[in-house]
C-alpha cells in the first residue's frame, strides 16, 4: 500500500496539465506518460418515483436507469478498464456510506475500476425482481439531496489515485426533490458548489415524469454550466427511452482527450494550435497476462541480455542494431535508426487546398483522426480553425497537409476535410465541427491490380437487381454492429469470472439474417439468376483456374512438415507431466511411432497410454 | 516456377553523356543516379526480380554478338541476377563514363539477345529493357521493323529515359506535373542535335508501335525520374488474389476474386541486436525472466505461470486450450451481403482497417461478370452500397464493411472498405464553433481566408482548360523508405562514416510548391494581420528534463548563492547537512572550515543517505549533488564516489531497483542528462582510467535502463 501512496504523490507533483496523452494508442510507442484514472459517479433517485412502470409495460424509470449503468460498466470494462465507477443511491430508506454519517444514502458500489461482481450486481436489480431487492435492501425514504452529494464528495476524496477527470451524473424524475424545503435546496446547492470547485463535473440525466420535468426549479443551481457559454448546456427535454438515455450518458461518460496537441502552420508563421483526436481506433482483444499458478497474481516479465560467452550483462551501448543484405551486414547504433526516421519536428503544415472531388473514396489506409482548435495554447487560433473550416466547407474543398505526429516519425500526407456541426433529432451532436484528418497513400501504398474485364450487365438484368437492392434497403449506422470476436471473448471471462456453466450466447450481428432475406427477396433471386446465370452453370462449383501458391494461405496450419519425437524427448515430457502441451496430431504421430495401442483418440486417451508406455 | 521479372538496364556511358552546359550535371551523373537509386531500392526492398546490367559506349566489348566488328563497344557488365549489394557497389565505383559512343539500337539489340538468353527454359511474368542515353549517337534505323517485331514477339517492354522530354513543347518548363520544381532543368531553349532528333523520331516510333498511344508516357526525363521512383512501378509487385464468393441471401451467390488495391505499406526488414564489439548476433542472448511484483522480484518458472485476462478490475485464468475452446469461431472466408444502405449514411461512418480492397468477377468467368456487373450498376444508379460481413479466411475474425460501386472506363468493380464496430467507437461531443460569438470570424476575416484558399489550390488549369493537380500525394514515393534506402547503402559502403543528411529532393518532394509558395505570400501576409494568433505562456510549463536540470544547475552553482552563503557564514559551518546539501558543500568549499576532501568524503555520505529513500524529491537532491560535485571541479573524485555508491547498492540491494520503481522516468532522464554532460565532456581529461570511468557510467545507466524498463 505504501507503494501505491508514494506512487500517486508521484503523479501528483510531475503530472502535467499538457501530458493526457492516450494511453492506448497503437503508435504511443515508446513513449512515456501517466495520467491519473477518470471517474464516474452514478447517483440513482431510488424514490417511489423511480419505480413506477410506464405504460404499456415500459420499463420503469429506475429499470432504465439500471439498463444503461450496465451498458456504462460493461463498456468500461472493455474499453477502458482503469477508469473508476461508482454508483450510489439517494432517497432510500436505509443507509450505507463508507462512516454511515449520512442518511437516506445508499452507496451501492464505492468508487473502482468495474469488474463482473459489479455487473452482477446491477442486473440484480433489474425488472420485477430487482425492484423487490432495491425495496428490500434499500427502500425508499426521505430525499436530501445536499447530504447525498457530500457523500459523493467523500469518495472522490478517499480516493488515493490521482483523478484525471471527475464526473457525476444525476438520474432522477423528481424536478423538486426537497418538495418545497428550501434549507435542503440549499444545502444542495452549497455542496453542489464543493463539488464543481473541487472539480467535478455534475450533469443531469432527468427523465420523464407525467407533469413533465422543470429543470429550472431547481437543478438548473445544482449542474455545472456548459462547456461554452454558446451551448445549449441543459436538454430541456427528459429522456423517454432507453436508447436516447443511453446516448445521452454515452457522450458525457468518456472524457475527450487529445491524442495529442500540434501546431498546425499555415507558412509565414502563420500558426495555430489543435488537439488531434481519435474517434475510432479499432478495438482489440487486450493481451494475456500471465499468472502465477499457485497465488493467481499477476507475474512481470524483465528481459535482458547477456553475452553468449562471457554471460556478461548486456547494456544497450554494448548493442547495435544490424540488418542483412544480400551477404552484407550493415550496423548501426539504436539512436541512428530512430534518427533516420526524423524528418522535421511534429506539427501540420499546410500544403495547400483541392476541391473535394480530388478526394478519392479508396485512397484508405488508417482510420481518420479529428482536429479541434486549441485556444488553451495559441490563443486565437478557434477563430482561424472557425474561418478556415467555415471557407473550407462553402468552397468545398479540403486542406492537404503534412503531418508529423511525433519525435522521429517520418511525415504522412493528410487531407483536412471540413466538418460542420449537425445535431440528431434529440439535439445532440451527431456529428462535432472540426476537420476530419485523412491519410492519404504515398505511391508505395497503392498496388497495381490488373482489372478483370469481362461483358456488363444489360438494363434489364440491372432493373432486376435494383430490385432485388430495393428490398433488401436498411438504414445503416455506424454503432449498429458489435464486434463478435471480442462480445465472446468478454463472455467467456465474464462466464469464468461469475461461476456461470456457461458463457451468455452472444447474438452474432455480422451474420446474414439469410431466412428473412429470402423471405423479403421472393423469387426475385431466381428471375435474377435466370436472366445472368445459364441453366447449367453452377457458382458455388470450384472455379476451373489453378490455385495460386499463396492463395491457400488459409490451408498452411495443417501442413505442417511432420516432426518425429524421440524416444528420450516422449520420455522427458512424461516426467515433467508436460506431454499436455503437445497437440493431438503430435501425440498421435507418437503413439504409432512406437506401436502403443491406445483405447481411443481423445487427447486424454493418449496421454494415458504415452505414460503408461514411458513410465514403466 | 514462375519468376517476377525480369529487367536489364542499359545505360549510355559513350563520352557525349559527360557533356554537360555549365552549371548543369552531365547527363552521365544523372543517369547513373536514376540507375543507382533504382537498384538500391530493389536491393533494400529485397524485390524478386532479376536486374542485368548493359553499358554502352564503353571502351572495351564484351557481349554474345559481337563479331566482325559489329556490335562494339557494348559491354554486358552482369547478367540477370537478383540485385544486391556487389551490383550497388560497383556501380558505385567501376561505373564510368567511357570514351566511345555506341549505336543506342544495337545495345537494345544486346539486351533483347540477354533476356532471351538469360530467360530459356525460364518462365518470367514481365520482361522489361530501360534504355537510358542522350540519344546523341549516329544510328542505323534499318532493321527497325524486325526489333519491333521481335520485341513485340518477346513481350518485351520499354522504357526510355533521356535529358529531355519527348514532347518539345513540354521542353520551356521542366515538362510534366512533378512535385515542386525540376531537380535540374532540361536544356533550356537548346536545340537538339541532329543526332537526337532523329533518334527522338525513332523512340516514339518504336514506343508507339509498341502500345499503341500510350507508348510515349513510358519516356521519362532523368529528372523526373529522380523525383518520382514509382515510374518504375511497372515492375512492382503484384497483390495476391483472393477467391470467394459474394453471397446475397441463401441461393444468389456470384464468383469473385478481391485483390488488395490500396494498403499501408510498411517496413518489411526488422533491425536485429548484435554485440556493438564483434557485430555478432549470436554473441547476444536474450532471456525472459518471470517474476512476482514483491520487493525481492521474486522469479519464477515460465511453466508454473499461467494465462489470464482482465475483466475490469478482476483477472480471470483462462487457459491457452480453454480460450482455443471458447472463442469466436468463425466458418471461414466470406463476403455475404448483409443489406443495402445510401451511400451517403456510410460516408460519414469513419472507415477502419488499413486497406481497400477491389472485387472483380471470378477471371474467365463471364456469368459471374454479368452477374457481378448488375448488382455494380444496380448500385451505381442508386448511390447506395452493399453492408457485407468480410472473413479473409477461417483463422481471421469477421469485418463488416461497405462495398461501395466502382465504374471505370475500362472495368468495373465494388470497392470494399472496413466499417467500425461499436465498440471502435469514441463518442465525443465538442463545443460550438460556427454559432460561438467568441470566435465569430468577421466579414475581412472570412475573405482574407478566402484569398488564401485561392491561392493556395493545388489544382490548376492548363492552356486546354484541364485541371491538374500539381501535388499527387499518390505520386510520392514514401520518404521514409527512401531515407532508409539511402542511410543503409551509405553505411554499406562506408561503415565508419556518420549517417548522411536528407537528400534535398526528398526535402522538396515534402514542400509546399515552389509556384504555389510564391503565389500565396500576400494573402498569407494579409491573414497574418487580420487574425491575432499569440502563443499563451504557460505558467507551469511542461518540465523537460533538461529544465528541470538546467534549473537545478543554476540554483546550485556556486555563483549563484552568495547571499546564502555570508548567511551561513554567522555560524560557521562543519558539516553537510541534509536540508540544502549541496548549499552545505558549497558553504564549506569556500569556508574551508574542513578539508576539500571531507566536504567531498560528507556530500558523498548524504547522497548515500538520499539513495536509500524512496522519494522522488530525494533523487532530485541527489542529482543536484553530483551536479555540485562537477560545478566544484571535484566532479572527478565526487562523481566516482557517488556513482560508486549507485552502483554498489544495485549489485548489493535488489531494493534498489525498487526504490527507482517508485520514482519514474523523468527521473532516470535526469540520471542520463547528467550523465552525457559528463561522460562526453568530462571523462576524457580525467585521472581515472578509462575503464573506471566506464564502469561508472555503466553503473548509471543500468540503473536507468531497470527504472525505464519497469514503466515502459
Amino acid at each position: 500500500m505504501r507503494k501505491r501512496r508514494v506512487m500517486a504523490e508521484w503523479r501528483e507533483y510531475y503530472q502535467n496539465e499538457d501530458d493526457e496523452v492516450e494511453e492506448d494508442e497503437e503508435d504511443s510507442g515508446g513513449a512515456y506518460k501517466i495520467s491519473g484514472r477518470d471517474s464516474l459517479v452514478f447517483l440513482v433517485d431510488a424514490s417511489k418515483e423511480m419505480f413506477i412502470k410506464g405504460e404499456d409495460g415500459e420499463p420503469s424509470n429506475f429499470d432504465m436507469t439500471m439498463q444503461c449503468v450496465r451498458s456504462v460498466y460493461t463498456s468500461k470494462i472493455i474499453s477502458s478498464d482503469k477508469d473508476l465507477v461508482a454508483l450510489v443511491f439517494y432517497g432510500t430508506e436505509q443507509s450505507k456510506n463508507p462512516r454511515n454519517s449520512f442518511k437516506h444514502v445508499y452507496v451501492y458500489h464505492d468508487l473502482d475500476s468495474p469488474g463482473a461482481k459489479h455487473v452482477q450486481d446491477i442486473d440484480k436489480l433489474q425488472g420485477e425482481k430487482g425492484a423487490q431487492l432495491a425495496e428490500k435492501t434499500m427502500g425508499s425514504g426521505e430525499t436530501s439531496l445536499g447530504e447525498a452529494l457530500w457523500c459523493c464528495s467523500n469518495l472522490y476524496s478517499d480516493i488515493k489515485l490521482r483523478l484525471s477527470h471527475k464526473r457525476l451524473m444525476i438520474f432522477t424524475c423528481r424536478d423538486d426533490p426537497h418538495v418545497g424545503d428550501s434549507a435542503k435546496d440549499r444545502q444542495a446547492r452549497t455542496k453542489a458548489a464543493d463539488l464543481k470547485e473541487t472539480g467535478v463535473v455534475i450533469d443531469l440525466m432527468h427523465l420523464t415524469k407525467p407533469e413533465g420535468f422543470d429543470v429550472s426549479l431547481f437543478f438548473c443551481d445544482i449542474v455545472s454550466p456548459p462547456e461554452d457559454e454558446s451551448e445549449l448546456g441543459l436538454q430541456t427535454e427528459p429522456c423517454r427511452k432507453l436508447e436516447d438515455l443511453q446516448k445521452r450518458v454515452r457522450a458525457k461518460e468518456l472524457k475527450k482527450r487529445a491524442q495529442s496537441r500540434l501546431t498546425f502552420s499555415l507558412g509565414e508563421g502563420v500558426n495555430l494550435a489543435v488537439g488531434v483526436y481519435v474517434l475510432a481506433r479499432t478495438a482489440t482483444k487486450p493481451p494475456a497476462v500471465r499468472l502465477y499458478r499457485d497465488t493467481n497474481e499477476p507475474v512481470r516479465t524483465k528481459t535482458r541480455y547477456f553475452h553468449a560467452h562471457n554471460g556478461g550483462i548486456l547494456l544497450p551501448n554494448d548493442m547495435k542494431r544490424a540488418q542483412v543484405y544480400g551477404k552484407k551486414q550493415i550496423v548501426m547504433e539504436k539512436d541512428e535508426v530512430d534518427e533516420i526516421k526524423k524528418f522535421d519536428d511534429p506539427g501540420l503544415v499546410l500544403m495547400g487546398f483541392k476541391p473535394m472531388e480530388r478526394l478519392k473514396l479508396h485512397h484508405h489506409i488508417r482510420p481518420a483522426l479529428f482536429i479541434y482548435p486549441e485556444e488553451e495554447q495559441i490563443s486565437g487560433s478557434s477563430c482561424m480553425f472557425t474561418t478556415l473550416l467555415l471557407k473550407c466547407s462553402e468552397k468545398n474543398v479540403f486542406a492537404l497537409c503534412r503531418y508529423i505526429p511525433r519525435r522521429n516519425t517520418p511525415p504522412r500526407f493528410v487531407a483536412l476535410v471540413p466538418q460542420r456541426e449537425e445535431l440528431d433529432q434529440s439535439q445532440t451532436q451527431a456529428t462535432p465541427p472540426g476537420f476530419r484528418v485523412i491519410f492519404l497513400p504515398f505511391a508505395d501504398d497503392i498496388r497495381t491490380v490488373d482489372a478483370h474485364v469481362g461483358p456488363t450487365a444489360s438494363d434489364e438484368q440491372v432493373d432486376k437487381m435494383k430490385e432485388i437492392v430495393h428490398k433488401l434497403r436498411f438504414k445503416y449506422r455506424s454503432d449498429a454492429f458489435e464486434n463478435p470476436m471480442l462480445q465472446q471473448h468478454y463472455r467467456n471471462l465474464e462466464a469464468l469470472a461469475l461461476d456461470m456453466l456457461a458463457p451468455e450466447p452472444i447474438e452474432d450481428l455480422t451474420m446474414p439474417k439469410v431466412q428473412m432475406m429470402d423471405d423479403r427477396l421472393g423469387p426475385l433471386v431466381q428471375e435474377f439468376k435466370d436472366l445472368v446465370y445459364p441453366p447449367d452453370y453452377n457458382p458455388e462449383g470450384k472455379p476451373a483456374a489453378k490455385r495460386k501458391p499463396a492463395e491457400s494461405g488459409g490451408g498452411g496450419a495443417e501442413k505442417k512438415p511432420k516432426v518425429e519425437m524421440s524416444e528420450e524427448e516422449l520420455k522427458n515430457h512424461v516426467e515433467k507431466g508436460t506431454l499436455g502441451k503437445l497437440t493431438v496430431p503430435v501425440l498421435k504421430d507418437a503413439c504409432r511411432q512406437f506401436g502403443i495401442r491406445t483405447t481411443g483418440t481423445k487427447k486424454q486417451e493418449l496421454i494415458d497410454a504415452l505414460t503408461m508406455q514411458f513410465s514403466k | 516456377d514462375v519468376r517476377p521479372g525480369a529487367l536489364v538496364l542499359c545505360m549510355d556511358v559513350g563520352f557525349s553523356m559527360s557533356n554537360s552546359e555549365p552549371g548543369q550535371e552531365p547527363s552521365f551523373e544523372q543517369a547513373k543516379k536514376v540507375i543507382q537509386k533504382f537498384v538500391q531500392r530493389q536491393v533494400f526492398a529485397e524485390n524478386k526480380d532479376e536486374v542485368g546490367l548493359v553499358l554502352f559506349g564503353t571502351d572495351g566489348t564484351k557481349n554474345g554478338l559481337a563479331e566482325d566488328g559489329q556490335y562494339e563497344n557494348i559491354t554486358v557488365h552482369r547478367r540477370l541476377m537478383m540485385p544486391d549489394f556487389e551490383l550497388l557497389e560497383e556501380i558505385e565505383s567501376k561505373l564510368q563514363p567511357g570514351g566511345q559512343q555506341a549505336d543506342w539500337l544495337d545495345a537494345l539489340v544486346v539486351c533483347m539477345d540477354l533476356l532471351q538468353e538469360e530467360t530459356m527454359g525460364k518462365k518470367f511474368e514481365r520482361l522489361n529493357i530501360v534504355l537510358l542515353t542522350d540519344l546523341n549517337v549516329q544510328t542505323s534505323a534499318d532493321q527497325l521493323d524486325v526489333i519491333i517485331d521481335s520485341l513485340k514477339k518477346a513481350r518485351i517492354t520499354l522504357q526510355f529515359f533521356l535529358p529531355f522530354p519527348v514532347d518539345g513543347e513540354d521542353r520551356a518548363d521542366g515538362g510534366g506535373d512533378g512535385p515542386g520544381p525540376s531537380a535540374a532543368p532540361v536544356r533550356p531553349g537548346k536545340g537538339l542535335s541532329r543526332q537526337q532528333t532523329q533518334g527522338l523520331e525513332m523512340v516514339k516510333n518504336i514506343m508507339t508501335s509498341l502500345e499503341e498511344e500510350d507508348g510515349l508516357e513510358e519516356v521519362y526525363t532523368f529528372s523526373d525520374a529522380l523525383q518520382k521512383l514509382s515510374i518504375f512501378k511497372r515492375i512492382d509487385r503484384r497483390p495476391m488474389a483472393w477467391p470467394c464468393h459474394l453471397t446475397i441471401g441463401s441461393s444468389l451467390t456470384i464468383r469473385i476474386v478481391g485483390y488488395k488495391a490500396v494498403t499501408e505499406e510498411k517496413v518489411k526488414k526488422s533491425w536485429a541486436i548484435v554485440e556493438a564489439q564483434s557485430h555478432q548476433r549470436d554473441d547476444v542472448k536474450r532471456e525472459t525472466v518471470y517474476c512476482l511484483d514483491d520487493d525481492n522480484e521474486t522469479e519464477v518458472q515460465k511453466d508454473d505461470t499461467i494465462q489470464g485476462f482482465r475483466y475490469g478490475s478482476d483477472i480471470v485464468p483462462f487457459s491457452k486450450v480453454d480460450e482455443d475452446q471458447m472463442k469466436y469461431k468463425s466458418d471461414g472466408k466470406c463476403f455475404s451481403v448483409l443489406g443495402f444502405t445510401k451511400q451517403e449514411l456510410v460516408r460519414c461512418s469513419p472507415f477502419m482497417g488499413s486497406q481497400v480492397v477491389k472485387v472483380f468477377a471470378a477471371r474467365d468467368d463471364e456469368h459471374a461478370a454479368v452477374a457481378l456487373s448488375a448488382l455494380i450498376r444496380a448500385l451505381d444508379s442508386l448511390k447506395m452500397a452493399a453492408i457485407v460481413r468480410y472473413a479473409y479466411d477461417r483463422r481471421s475474425n469477421p469485418q463488416v464493411g461497405a462495398a461501395f460501386p466502382c465504374i471505370k472506363e475500362k472495368y468495373e468493380c465494388l470497392l470494399y472498405v472496413q466499417l467500425p464496430f461499436m465498440e471502435d467507437l469514441r463518442q465525443f461531443t465538442f463545443p460550438v464553433l460556427e454559432n460561438n460569438k467568441k470566435f465569430k470570424p468577421s466579414e475581412s476575416q472570412l475573405s482574407a481566408v478566402d484569398a488564401l484558399i485561392d491561392s493556395m489550390m493545388l489544382v490548376e488549369k492548363d492552356e486546354d482548360g484541364e485541371s491538374v493537380d500539381v501535388f499527387k500525394v499518390n505520386h510520392i514515393p514514401n520518404p521514409q523508405f527512401q531515407r532508409l534506402f539511402q542511410c543503409l547503402h551509405h553505411r554499406g559502403v562506408n561503415p565508419d562514416d556518420p549517417l548522411p543528411p536528407v537528400e534535398p529532393w526528398l526535402k522538396r518532394d515534402l514542400e509546399r510548391p515552389q509556384a504555389v509558395s510564391a503565389r500565396c505570400q500576400t494573402p498569407l501576409q494579409d491573414v497574418k494581420t487580420k487574425f491575432p494568433l499569440k502563443v499563451v505562456v504557460k505558467k507551469k510549463e511542461q518540465k523537460t528534463s533538461a529544465d528541470v536540470f538546467g534549473n537545478q544547475e543554476h540554483a546550485f552553482t556556486l555563483t549563484s548563492i552568495p547571499c546564502e552563503v555570508s548567511h551561513f557564514n554567522r555560524r560557521s559551518l562543519f558539516q553537510v547537512g541534509s536540508v540544502n546539501p549541496v548549499r552545505d558543500f558549497c558553504t564549506l568549499i569556500r569556508q574551508k572550515t574542513v578539508s576539500f576532501d571531507q566536504a567531498c568524503q560528507q556530500l558523498t555520505h548524504r547522497i548515500e543517505q538520499l539513495l536509500g529513500n524512496r522519494s522522488p524529491e530525494y533523487y532530485m537532491k541527489s542529482i543536484a549533488c553530483i551536479q555540485a560535485f562537477r560545478d566544484q571541479g571535484a566532479f572527478l573524485t565526487g562523481i566516482f564516489r557517488s556513482s560508486g555508491i549507485c552502483s554498489s547498492k544495485v549489485k548489493n540491494r535488489p531494493s534498489a531497483h525498487v526504490e527507482l520503481k517508485t520514482s519514474c522516468l523523468q527521473h532516470a532522464l535526469l540520471f542520463s542528462d547528467a550523465l552525457t554532460l559528463i561522460s562526453k565532456d568530462e571523462v576524457d581529461g580525467s585521472t581515472f582510467s578509462k575503464q573506471d570511468a566506464n564502469q561508472v557510467l555503466t553503473a548509471f545507466y543500468s540503473l536507468q535502463l531497470t527504472s525505464f524498463k519497469k514503466f515502459v
